[in-house]
C-alpha cells in the first residue's frame, strides 16, 4: 500500500525534515506514526498525500510512484485517499451534507445519489440526523466525525489522519479512534499521526516513530505495549 | 471538467460573500466602458454627417469680392476641362438658402436691410477628375482678380473626416486605457474573493478538486461581473442618448440638432457587454495565476 525507500525532505539549504526514511505499510494495516513535535510526522503525511515532492528517495502509494506522477493526476489520486486533520478543515459556509458530497458535486453525481452516500457515511459515524447542520453548530467531536465521514465517502483504500484527536478530550478521542478501527476492519489501510503515546499503547498497533526526521526503533512501542492485537473498543453502531 | 451547476452555484456563492467588492468592480467596468461608448456615439453621428450628401455636392466654393463680375470669373473657370458645372449663387440666393436651413432664425433675418452673404460660385468637378484637381483649381483661382477666398470641399471634408477620426481614436485610446483599469479592478476583486476563500480553496484541493474545478467558479464570477458592468454601461449610454434627443427636440441646437440622429450601431452595442466579459475574464486570469492559488494548500 505504502512503500518508502530512502526518503528525505529538506526545506531550504539546512533544514532536514526527513532523513533517509524507509518503511512499508501493507494493505489493510493500521499504523501509528508518532514522535515529538517537529519530528517530521506532518511532513511525512504531506509527502504521502502528494502535497510536495521528496528531496530524495522513492515513494509508492497504491502502487504509484509519486516522483513520476504528473501534477494533473494528483487530484484524481487524492480522491482515492481519505485525509483527516487535527483542525477538521470543514468549509464553514457549507452544510454537513455539502462538505461531505463536495467531490461528488464537482463530478456531477445525481443529488439523490450524493444524499444516499452522505447519509450512509454519516450513519456510520452516528451523525445522520445532522445532514443539514453547519459545522459551527456542531461540537468538536461531531465536527471530527463529519471530517471522517468526508474522508471515507469515496471509499478510499488509504486513510491518513494527522493528529485527529489533538483538539479533543480523552472520551471523544476514544470515540474517534474507535471509528478508525472500524474503518480499518472494513479493509481500509489507516495511518494515524499522533503524539498520544498512551493511546498508542492501548491500541497495540504497529507504530513508526520519528525523531528529528529519522525513523527510530520502529518496533519499540509495540514490544512494550500490552499484547492487544485487536481494538479494545466496541464497534460503533 | 466541473459540472456547470456546481460552477454556477459556487460563483454565486463567491459573489454573495463579497457584495461590496463585486458592486465596486461592476461600477468600475461600467464607467470604463461608458466613456469610450459615449465617444463612439459622437463619432457615429459625426460620421453620418460627413457621409451625408444632400443635392449636388460642390467641389469648390469661390467667394467673390463685393462688386466683382461673377460671370467673368465663371467664364474663366469654364475653360478648365475638369469642371462639370458652375453655379452662380448671388447674395439674395445665399440668404434664402440660409433661411430655409434655419427657419427658427426667420424673425432675426427678416430685419436685415441688405443680404449679409457675398456672392459666390459653386464648382462641381467631372466624375473622372484626377485626385487633387480641386486643390489645384482652388490655388489658381485664389490669384484671380475679384476672388475673395476659395474653399475646397475636398479640404473641408478631409479636415472633418480627420476630426471624426480623432474622436474615434480618442475613444479607442481612452477605451483601451479604461479597459485596462477595468481588468485590473476585476483582478483585484477576484484576488480579494480568492483571499476570502483561501481556506476553502485549500480544502477543496486536498479533497481532490482539480485546478479547473477550483478556478472555474472564479472565472465565471469575473466574467459575470464584466458582463453586468458592460450592460450597465450600455444602459447608461442609451439613457444619455435618449436624454440628449429629448433635450435637442425641446430646445434645438443649430449644429447638434443636425447630426444627433442615431444610437451606436448594433455591433457596438453588443461589443460593450462582450468587452466587459472579456475584461472580467482577463482580470480573473491575471489574478488566478498558479502561485496565487497554490499557496493555500498546506496540510496542518
Amino acid at each position: 500500500m505504502i512503500q518508502l525507500y530512502g526518503v528525505s525532505k529538506r526545506y531550504g539549504p539546512f533544514r532536514d525534515a526527513l532523513l533517509d526514511v524507509s518503511f512499508r505499510v501493507e494493505p489493510g494495516e493500521f499504523v501509528f506514526l508518532t514522535g515529538p513535535s517537529g519530528a517530521g510526522k506532518s511532513t511525512l503525511l504531506r509527502l504521502l498525500f502528494f502535497e510536495e515532492p521528496p528531496t530524495a528517495g522513492q515513494i509508492l502509494v497504491n502502487g504509484r510512484n509519486i516522483g513520476v506522477l504528473p501534477p494533473s493526476q494528483v487530484p484524481y489520486l487524492r480522491r482515492t485517499i481519505g485525509v483527516v486533520f487535527q483542525d477538521f478543515k470543514l468549509i464553514a459556509r457549507k452544510t454537513v451534507f455539502e462538505n461531505i458530497s463536495f467531490v461528488q458535486n464537482v463530478l456531477g453525481l445525481p443529488r439523490a445519489e450524493q444524499k444516499r452516500r452522505a447519509y450512509h457515511v454519516l450513519k456510520r459515524v452516528g451523525l445522520h440526523h445532522q445532514m443539514n447542520a453547519f459545522p459551527d453548530e456542531l461540537s468538536g467531536g461531531e465536527q471530527q466525525r463529519v471530517a471522517i465521514a468526508r474522508a471515507i465517502v469515496n471509499e478510499p483504500t488509504l486513510l491518513l489522519a494527522d493528529e485527529p484527536t489533538g483538539n479533543l478530550d480523552p472520551v471523544l478521542s476514544e470515540e474517534i479512534m474507535r471509528l478508525f478501527v472500524e474503518i480499518n476492519i472494513r479493509g481500509t489501510t489507516v495511518v494515524v499521526a499522533t503524539h498520544d503515546l498512551e493511546m498508542i499503547r492501548r491500541m497495540g498497533k504497529r507504530t513508526l516513530t520519528l525523531e528529528r526526521g529519522r525513523l527510530h526503533d520502529p518496533d519499540r512501542i509495540r514490544e512494550n505495549a500490552p499484547i492487544v492485537r485487536e481494538a479494545p473498543f466496541l464497534p460503533v453502531t | 471538467m466541473p459540472r456547470p451547476r456546481y460552477v454556477v452555484s459556487e460563483s454565486w456563492s463567491i459573489a454573495r460573500s463579497s457584495p461590496r467588492q463585486t458592486a465596486a468592480a461592476i461600477t468600475l467596468i461600467a464607467l470604463a466602458l461608458y466613456i469610450p461608448g459615449l465617444l463612439a456615439l459622437l463619432s457615429r453621428n459625426l460620421g453620418r454627417l460627413a457621409a451625408s450628401n444632400p443635392g449636388e455636392p460642390a467641389a469648390l466654393v469661390i467667394t467673390l469680392q463685393p462688386g466683382a463680375d461673377a460671370r467673368a470669373v465663371a467664364s474663366r473657370l469654364a475653360t478648365d476641362g475638369r469642371i462639370r458645372l458652375i453655379r452662380i449663387v448671388g447674395s439674395e440666393a445665399a440668404l434664402e438658402r440660409f433661411r430655409r436651413a434655419y427657419p427658427d432664425l426667420g424673425a432675426a433675418l427678416a430685419e436685415l436691410k441688405e443680404a449679409p452673404f457675398p456672392p459666390s460660385l459653386e464648382v462641381a468637378l467631372r466624375a473622372g477628375a484626377p485626385k487633387g484637381a480641386a486643390a489645384e483649381i482652388a490655388a489658381a483661382a485664389r490669384l484671380w482678380p475679384g476672388v475673395e477666398s476659395v474653399e475646397s470641399e475636398e479640404e473641408f471634408s478631409r479636415r472633418f473626416r480627420d476630426a471624426v477620426a480623432l474622436v474615434r481614436n480618442a475613444g479607442l485610446f481612452l477605451g483601451g486605457l479604461l479597459t485596462l483599469a477595468a481588468v485590473l479592478s476585476v483582478a483585484s476583486a477576484v484576488r480579494l474573493a480568492l483571499d476570502l476563500h483561501r481556506e476553502e480553496v485549500g480544502i477543496m484541493r486536498l479533497m481532490g478538486a482539480t485546478e479547473a474545478a477550483i478556478r472555474a467558479p472564479f472565472w465565471l464570477y469575473a466574467m459575470a461581473e464584466g458582463l453586468l458592468g458592460g450592460s450597465v454601461a450600455l444602459g447608461l449610454l442609451y439613457a444619455t442618448y435618449r436624454l440628449a434627443t429629448y433635450w435637442l427636440a425641446r430646445d434645438p441646437h443649430p449644429v447638434l440638432s443636425l447630426f444627433w440622429v442615431a444610437f451606436v450601431s448594433p455591433a457596438t452595442a453588443i461589443l460593450m457587454p462582450a468587452a466587459g466579459a472579456a475584461a472580467g475574464l482577463a482580470g480573473s486570469l491575471l489574478s488566478l495565476g498558479r502561485r496565487h492559488t497554490q499557496r493555500v494548500t498546506r496540510i496542518g
